[in-house]
Formats: C-alpha cells, sequence, structure tokens
C-alpha cells in the first residue's frame, strides 16, 4: 500500500476526494499493523475527580464498588480541530517532476482533511494565504465539510508573493479554539521572521506545525552550464554557474533549513521537512502524533 | 598551392560570425524558473568562461565549416608536375669558361640556376655539372636539393675554354647510361667560339630535351685583348736585339677603330708603355725591344688600358728566364769533325737558343761532368770510356738529355750507349745508288714541331739519306721515319731523363740534312726540347698540361714535385707531389714548379683568346641546336622562368566534401546542446 502515498502515483489522480481516500485508507491499514502505534475510543487511564470535571465521565461502576469517584479518560476522546494554513504563492508552483509543490501540498492538505474529518471526526478548516489571507473555511465538522474543503484546496492556484506577517494578523482573528495549525510553505523567507510571525498562534494553545515542502532541485539543484534564473515571484533574473550551485547554495539551503527547524522547535513548534518526491505518510504520521499528544 | 577565384576570399569576414557568436557574445539561455533567488548569486563572468570551454568543439566546428565553404569558392588548386615528369632526369650545366667572368654573366646564370633547382619537384632527381674547360659532373643522379644547391653554388668563374662540343661528348656518354629522358638545361653565354668545327659533336641524343638559357643579353660587349705575346722564354742576352724582344698582338672584337695603350710589366714594374693603333674589329702588333730581365725567372706581362666590359682579358702573362748560355756537350768520335761543325753552326743560328758547344772527343771524356751540361750529343761515339759511360748514365736517369747520332762506327759496334738496345744492321742507300727520304714525320713531336708544315713534308721531303742504322723502336717513339719504313728519330724516357736517338750521322756524308735549312730548325728544338728550357718558363694556355716527371717507373728514390698555382696554393696533394706525372693548368696566372728532376720553373699561364670573343651564337644556331635534341624544345629567353611541366589540380571537390562531413558533425553537436537545453527548461 506505500505506493499509495507516492506522490508520482498520486500524482495522477485527479479527484482530491479520492486522492485523499487512498492515501488514508492506505495509511491506516498500514497502522493496524503496528503494535506499536494506535488509536480508537479506548480505555486511557483513571482519574481523580476534581471539582468542575464533567460528571458523565466518573466512573460510576467504580465509584459502587470503591466508593470513590474517577474519572474514566479514553484517548480520542475528545475532537480536535485541525486548520490547515497553505502557502498559495508563486514560488509554490516550482516544480522539477511529476507534480509541483502546490500540488504535493494539496494531496496533504486534502489527505489531513480526510482523516481529521472521516476517521478521527475532528473539525477541519483551511485558510489558503500568499501576501493576504485568500481563501477561508472555517473548521467544521458538517456535513459537506469535506467538500468545501476540497473545493477550497482546488481553487488554490499560486499567486503573488508569500508575506507572513501580513496574513497571520488575520490568523490569530479566525483561529478561535485551540487545534492544531498546520503551516504548509516553502518558507522562503528570513526564518526568524518566519516564526515570529507564527509564532502568536502558539500562544492560544494551538499546536504548530511547520510542513516545510521543497522540491529536490531546490535542495541540490542540478545544473549541467550556467544558467539563467528566474525568480518566480519576483521575475527577477540571475545568470548562476553551476559549481556555485553546488556548493555554496547547497550550503545556504542547508543552513537556513536548520535555522528554520532550531528556532522553529525554539518557539515550540514542530517542524518536519517534506520533500516532493517523498511518501506522503510523514505528514500524515506527524499529525497523529501531535493530536495523540495534544489529548 | 594557390587559388583559381581568390576574390572569394574576402568571404573570410564572415569567420567573424562563429567568433562573434561563440567569444565574444554574450550567451543567453532559455530561463530557468526557480521557487526564489534569495540563495543564489550571480555569476556571469566564470558562466562565460566556463561556457566557450563548453562550446569550443562545436565553435571549431562552425569555424572550419565557414573556412571550407569559403575555400570551396575560391577553388584552391595544388601545382603538380605533368605524369613522367618526375621520370625525368633533370640536368643543369652551368658554364664557368672564362668568357663568363664577362659582366653579370656568371652571376646571372647561376641565380637562373638556382631557381630551376628551386622548382624541382622533390622527387625528381637531377645531376649538376659545370662546362669549363672540361665538362665536369659534380653530382650523381640524386634528388637531395640541399646536395644539389651545394653543388650549384660551388661552381666558381674559371679561366678555361668552353667548347659544346665537349658537352656534347660528354651527354652522349650519359645518354647511353641513364635508360630514361632527360631535360639538358644550359646555362652559358652561348658564346660563337665554343662550337666545335663539327656541328654534329654538338647533338644530344634523341631522349634528351636541350633548354637552352643564354646568360648574354642583347649585342656582344665591345672587347679588347692582348690576344697572343712572342716573348722569349729564355733569355742570355737583354741587348741581344734578335732574342730580347716582346711582339703583342693587340686584338679588338665588335670594336671601333681605337688608339690603345699597351704596357709591358716586369715583375710588377711598367718598363714600357706604347701607343698602338687597332683598327675596327681587326688586330696590331706591338713591340717592345729590348726586354729588361734581371737574372732568374721574370713575371711579365702585356697589358692594355682597354676600360670594355670585359677587363679580365686585357694582360696577357709570361715568363722569361734569364741565364748565361748554356753548354752543350758535343761528343764525337775521334774522326769526325764534321758533325761538330754543323750541329754548333746550327745552334748558334738558331733565334732562340743559347747555347755553348763544347766539342769533345769520345776517348777525352773520362773526367767530364754531364751535370754540368744542358745536354750531352754522342755524335757517332758509340764507344765510350765506361766511366764517362757510366756518369751519363747516372746523368740521364736523374733528368739529363742525350742526343745519340748513328754514324758510321755504329755498323762496327752494335752496341748503343744509354739505349738500352742493339744496331739490328744498317741500311746503306749509297751503295744502291737509291738515296732514302724521310716519308714520315711526326711534326707533334718537339724536335720536330712545326704549326702548319708546308706541302715539301716541312721541308723534310728535300732531304736524303744515304746511310741509315736499323734500331729496334720497342717502347721508344718514332718521331720521323724513312720512306722504307726504317725509324729515324726515336724518343726514349730513361729515369728521369730522354735520350733522342737519330739513326743516322750529324754530318754531310751519311745524309744531306745539315744541308738543309731544316736542320737548323731541327737543332734548335732539340736542344731546347733536351735542355728543358722550354718547359721551364714562358706561357702556356689553361687548361694545358705540364709534365712534371717521366712516364716510366722511377728506378731510384721518389721525388717529390711542388706546385705553387696562381693563387699561391699547392694543388697537389702529398701523395699527388710523388705520383702525379702531369699537371692541368687550371688557373690563369703564374705557375711556380719544381720538376721530378729537380728542375725549377716559372709558367705564366694565359687564358684561351678564344674566350675573348664574347659574340654568341646565332638565334637560328640556337634553334637548331636545340631543335636538333630528341624533344624539340625551344630555346627559352634569359630569364629566370622555369619551364616545368606543372598542372593544376582543383581541390574544389574535397574541400566540398570537407564542408559537408563538417556540416554533419556540428548538426549533431548542435543538437546535442540543444537537446540539453529543453531539459534544463
Amino acid at each position: 500500500m506505500q505506493r499509495f502515498l507516492d506522490p508520482a502515483v498520486l500524482a495522477g489522480i485527479s479527484s482530491l476526494d479520492l486522492l485523499a481516500k487512498t492515501v488514508v485508507d492506505g495509511f491506516v491499514a498500514g497502522l493496524h499493523r503496528s503494535p506499536d502505534f494506535g488509536f480508537s475510543q479506548e480505555f486511557a487511564e483513571y482519574r481523580a475527580y476534581a471539582p468542575g470535571d464533567d460528571l458523565r465521565h466518573v466512573d460510576w461502576n467504580l465509584y459502587a464498588r470503591t466508593e470513590r469517584c474517577y474519572l474514566k479518560r479514553y484517548r480520542g476522546e475528545t475532537n480536535s480541530q485541525l486548520t490547515v494554513l497553505l502557502d498559495a504563492s508563486n514560488s509554490m508552483q516550482y516544480t522539477s517532476g511529476p507534480s509541483s509543490k502546490m500540488d504535493y501540498a494539496r494531496f496533504i492538505a486534502a489527505s489531513l482533511f480526510y482523516l481529521a474529518i472521516r476517521n478521527q471526526r475532528d473539525a477541519a478548516g483551511l485558510i489558503v494565504f500568499d501576501e493576504e489571507v485568500r481563501e477561508y473555511v472555517n473548521p467544521s465538522t458538517r456535513q459537506g465539510q469535506l467538500v468545501r474543503l476540497f473545493a477550497a484546496l482546488e481553487r488554490a492556484e499560486p499567486h503573488a508573493r508569500t508575506d507572513f506577517a501580513k496574513p497571520l494578523r488575520h490568523f490569530q482573528e479566525l483561529l478561535h479554539r485551540r487545534g492544531i495549525a498546520i503551516v504548509i510553505s516553502d518558507f522562503y523567507q528570513d526564518p526568524a521572521s518566519i516564526v515570529r510571525a507564527i509564532e502568536p498562534l502558539r500562544f492560544h494553545g494551538n499546536e504548530v506545525v511547520l510542513f516545510h515542502i521543497l522540491d529536490p532541485q531546490e535542495i541540490r539543484p542540478a545544473l549541467k552550464g550556467s544558467s539563467l534564473l528566474v525568480d518566480l515571484e519576483t521575475d527577477e533574473k540571475i545568470e548562476v554557474v553551476p559549481d556555485y550551485a553546488r556548493t555554496i547554495y547547497a550550503a545556504k539551503v542547508d543552513a537556513h533549513i536548520e535555522q528554520l527547524r532550531s528556532l522553529a522547535r525554539g518557539a515550540g513548534m514542530d517542524y518536519q521537512l517534506l520533500v516532493t518526491d517523498q511518501p506522503l505518510d510523514t505528514a500524515l504520521r506527524e499529525y497523529l502524533s501531535l493530536r495523540q499528544a495534544g489529548n | 598551392m594557390g587559388f583559381l577565384a581568390p576574390w572569394f576570399l574576402g568571404g573570410l569576414a564572415a569567420l567573424g560570425v562563429p567568433v562573434f557568436v561563440h567569444l565574444l557574445r554574450r550567451h543567453v539561455t532559455t530561463p530557468r524558473p526557480v521557487g526564489s533567488l534569495m540563495f543564489f548569486e550571480r555569476g556571469t563572468q566564470s558562466s562565460t568562461r566556463h561556457r566557450r570551454l563548453k562550446h569550443l568543439l562545436l565553435f571549431s566546428l562552425r569555424f572550419a565549416l565557414l573556412l571550407m565553404v569559403v575555400l570551396a569558392f575560391a577553388n584552391p588548386f595544388v601545382r603538380r608536375t605533368a605524369s613522367g615528369a618526375n621520370k625525368r632526369l633533370l640536368l643543369i650545366v652551368l658554364d664557368h669558361s672564362f668568357s663568363m667572368r664577362a659582366g653579370t654573366r656568371f652571376t646571372d646564370a647561376k641565380q637562373q640556376a638556382l631557381a630551376l633547382l628551386a622548382a624541382k619537384p622533390n622527387s625528381q632527381k637531377a645531376q649538376i655539372m659545370a662546362l669549363g674547360g672540361k665538362l665536369e659532373v659534380l653530382t650523381q643522379q640524386i634528388a637531395d636539393e640541399a646536395q644539389l644547391r651545394a653543388a650549384l653554388e660551388s661552381i666558381q668563374p674559371g679561366d678555361g675554354n668552353g667548347n659544346f662540343g665537349d658537352l656534347g661528348r660528354g651527354i652522349q656518354t650519359l645518354g647511353d647510361a641513364v635508360h630514361g629522358p632527360i631535360d639538358l638545361h644550359l646555362f652559358s653565354d652561348m658564346q660563337r667560339t665554343a662550337m666545335p668545327a663539327n656541328f654534329a659533336d654538338m647533338v644530344l641524343p634523341a631522349s634528351m630535351t636541350l633548354v637552352l638559357h643564354p646568360a648574354a643579353k642583347g649585342a656582344a660587349p665591345v672587347n679588347w685583348t692582348v690576344e697572343s705575346v712572342n716573348a722569349p722564354a729564355e733569355l742570355s742576352d737583354p741587348k741581344d736585339p734578335k732574342r730580347s724582344r716582346v711582339q703583342a698582338v693587340v686584338a679588338g672584337f665588335n670594336t671601333p677603330a681605337a688608339a690603345k695603350v699597351v704596357s709591358l710589366v716586369v715583375n710588377g714594374k711598367t718598363i714600357a708603355t706604347r701607343k698602338v693603333n687597332v683598327p675596327a674589329n681587326g688586330r696590331a702588333t706591338v713591340e717592345f725591344a729590348p726586354l729588361e730581365a734581371g737574372y732568374g725567372f721574370n713575371r711579365c706581362e702585356v697589358r692594355i688600358e682597354s676600360g670594355d666590359a670585359f677587363p679580365a682579358d686585357d694582360a696577357s702573362v709570361f715568363a722569361v728566364r734569364r741565364s748565361d748560355p748554356e753548354r752543350v756537350l758535343f761528343v764525337h768520335a775521334a774522326g769526325d769533325q764534321r758533325s761538330a761543325v754543323y750541329f754548333g753552326a746550327a745552334l748558334n743560328a738558331a733565334a732562340q737558343a743559347s747555347f755553348v758547344l763544347q766539342s769533345v772527343a769520345a776517348e777525352e771524356t773520362t773526367d767530364l761532368d754531364p751535370a754540368k751540361y744542358a745536354f750531352v750529343v754522342l755524335s757517332d761515339a758509340v764507344v765510350l770510356p765506361s766511366i764517362f759511360e757510366h756518369t751519363l748514365q747516372q746523368y740521364v736517369t736523374k733528368g739529363g738529355s742525350v742526343l745519340i747520332a748513328l754514324g758510321t762506327s755504329a755498323a762496327h759496334h752494335a752496341r748503343i750507349p744509354l739505349w738500352g738496345g742493339d744496331v739490328k744492321g744498317t741500311h746503306e742507300y749509297a751503295r744502291a745508288d737509291n738515296a732514302a727520304t724521310i716519308g714520315q714525320v711526326d711534326f707533334t713531336h718537339p724536335a720536330l714541331e712545326q704549326a702548319q708544315p708546308g706541302s715539301d713534308n716541312g721541308g723534310w721531303s728535300e732531304t736524303k739519306i744515304f746511310y741509315a742504322a736499323i734500331v729496334v723502336a720497342g717502347q721508344a717513339r718514332v718521331a720521323a721515319r724513312l720512306s722504307d719504313g726504317t725509324p729515324l728519330l726515336l724518343d726514349k724516357e730513361v729515369g728521369e731523363g730522354r735520350v733522342l736517338l737519330f739513326a743516322s750521322g750529324l754530318e754531310n756524308l751519311t745524309n744531306d740534312l745539315p744541308l738543309h735549312p731544316v736542320f737548323v730548325a731541327f737543332v734548335d728544338r732539340t736542344a731546347r726540347y733536351l735542355s728543358g728550357s722550354e718547359q721551364l718558363s714562358g706561357s702556356r694556355l689553361v687548361d694545358s698540361f705540364v709534365q712534371l716527371r717521366a712516364a716510366t717507373e722511377p728506378l731510384g728514390a721518389v721525388a717529390n714535385v711542388e706546385v705553387i698555382d696562381p693563387d699561391g696554393r699547392r694543388p697537389l696533394s702529398l701523395s699527388e707531389a710523388r705520383t702525379a706525372q702531369t699537371l692541368r693548368l687550371e688557373r690563369a696566372g703564374f705557375y711556380q714548379i719544381r720538376f721530378a728532376n729537380g728542375r725549377d720553373a716559372v709558367i705564366g699561364v694565359n687564358p684561351d683568346r678564344r674566350e675573348s670573343d664574347l659574340e654568341p651564337m646565332a638565334e637560328d644556331v640556337q634553334q637548331l641546336w636545340s631543335g636538333s635534341s630528341g624533344g624539340g624544345t625551344t630555346a627559352t629567353a634569359a630569364s629566370t622562368e622555369v619551364e616545368v611541366k606543372y598542372r593544376s589540380i582543383s581541390l574544389w571537390w574535397w574541400v566540398m566534401l570537407l564542408a559537408l562531413a563538417l556540416v554533419a558533425a556540428e548538426s549533431a553537436l548542435a543538437s546535442g546542446y540543444m537537446g540539453t537545453q529543453r531539459e534544463e527548461i
């Protein structure tokens, strides 16, 4: 089933619904075979009652036998709220393979939505942004939410430049409840400014995850000769020699990734580098682990 | 190599296009999009350099392609010798005779010959010859141009007398040895006097093509020369008006009538000057008398102040040896008094001989030393004291000369002293009342020499011989025979010396020769011949020979000869000095010689005056000569143009084929680059 998570295979599936189903079903089926990781509405632990706790969770049978009031806790007991912040700037349309970074981001978002709504019964919402917030789907578990999310993803074509500062002001207004906020972007900005812009989401109790989408050619560009490169966002052109791309550029990208990872971790955020030629399960596994940790 | 349409080479300017595209123009590629340029930096210069390297092969192909296209339009060609030309032997003959010294004839001819050699195809074989007093073969038939050029450049102007007859005979011999066609290029002034008496001698083999390169331009230049000098080689009394005088003939070739100043120079000092009127194209004689000369050898020269184009022939050199009169030992039989009288009278009457006769009977010769005499005459003296005979034998062996006359005593004593043979018998023609006459005379013999003997057999036909001894000639040279074939005068070399045998007497009893004028001339020439004075001074012509030693094997120790040529060099090597019998006088000037018999000589050598007539052969004669050769070629003008047959081979087709190959290679390479660019997009 692993091949159904392969981006090269997913690129051939036009329907996001079917794609998300394929991914998640394959992913879940794979999980059942794993003894170390599981989730269901199963018992987790007992906790002593404290004033203010919901009496519906008290284990009355235990109370009858022991006259002690304990709350019975189950895993996945509570629904979480997933909000995906999708970067739809021009740089996301770069590709060197069958699927662009934007496609890959859509696959991830769709898979997360499917997993959250169909499997976890979580509320899921979407914010599409570039230098402004372009699309907003309020997190919900209502009927038809998944369709709305997929439609919003379909409409999210790369456009304009990335600017985390301006749309992030709106994010705080849009995210009322605590939950999981997943930012999917290529993060072509100064890591400090990115983290500084996203960090406020964390203050609302959100678990914030940065999914750093990069094309393999962006990490290790293979130039066969000196090339004229065009910035997809600014249309700026410069001529670059292969030696530079092979040495200095690679070092700079690695430093950028590492700096972003450390700053994000330092700010209490998770960071995950996703390369577009890798399977999608990394992203799904990250989501589930966060959801578990949040409970 | 050349171009049939060289103006198309202007298209080479198009070569600048690939240079501009590949090297000068900044390369532009299709832009390649990237997500962000925040990690990239500009690298233009290194990019250009790298691209240059990358496209160097493509650039080279395009450059070569354009070059080939332009060359194809310019239509290049190479010159190849016509088929079979390489198989022809190129024979270059350079005339270096004396007349080539006139003006720039030799330099011009040499330059033309060098130009011809330079134009020779590398594989063609050639041979170099020099035509002077003789035809010299300087190289074998080789293709090595450096060797041929060195041989050609080694030829220097000579003093010899060129003769096209020698050339014809030499080439005939060569034509027999070489199986194949020969191109003979003759670089010469085509002097008319170089033609042989018989034109057939000049005709070349049928397989030979003669190309003439005349070095002389225009009409023959004006030239005066000292044609001949008549001067005594030996001089004993400078005040003797008969002998002490120099007669010179001044000749003009192609000249107007003019007055010329003629000088006599002795040992570098002008001792007399005469003015002579030379008629147009004529001759004039000038005489200097007396000849003031010191004892020993005097190097003399008659010089004219001509101011013509050929100053090398304005002087004629000769050597005069002044000495006291030499003594001649006349040994006669005791009863013979007449022979000494006749011989002495003839000797005194001779114009140029300077001898004093000492007559002595055979019995009185015991204490005499023949070495003190110029030569010895044994007149009917067949019986000599043994001491004198032995001394005389040694004298002859060391280079002395003896004249033996066999009178009536020979009939009683068969043995002939010094001769090495016996008297086989006698002819007594008087008894038969039928005197013999002299039937055969060798006028080339020095004792009998006559340039143009008359119809009376040079004066000998009237001579009657009444008595003659019969002597077997053996290895002796017979200079004169009687009408019945009996040898009368025999010449034989003994050691370094010479013995002349007269088979009759020197008085008027055995013959009437002393009564005829020819007897005086005979005694005079015989005296000069035997004394060797003729050989010790005077003048000779270039390329004549001087006998250094006797032809017979030396009896004792080998004596060296010494020769110093006019340039002060010794032309003979050490081994040659021990063995050479003759010397060829190749240079004009004074030769200093010490013969094997120890006698010294100074000889003036002059070029043959036929070389002074610079008139070239007539055009029709030249055409006839070149037309007579097998190839039937025409005579060329005097120019450095070389008539070597070439054919032009156009390379257009090959250049276009190469261009097409380059197009294919360029297309393949360029498409490879284009494919890479699509992949990058």
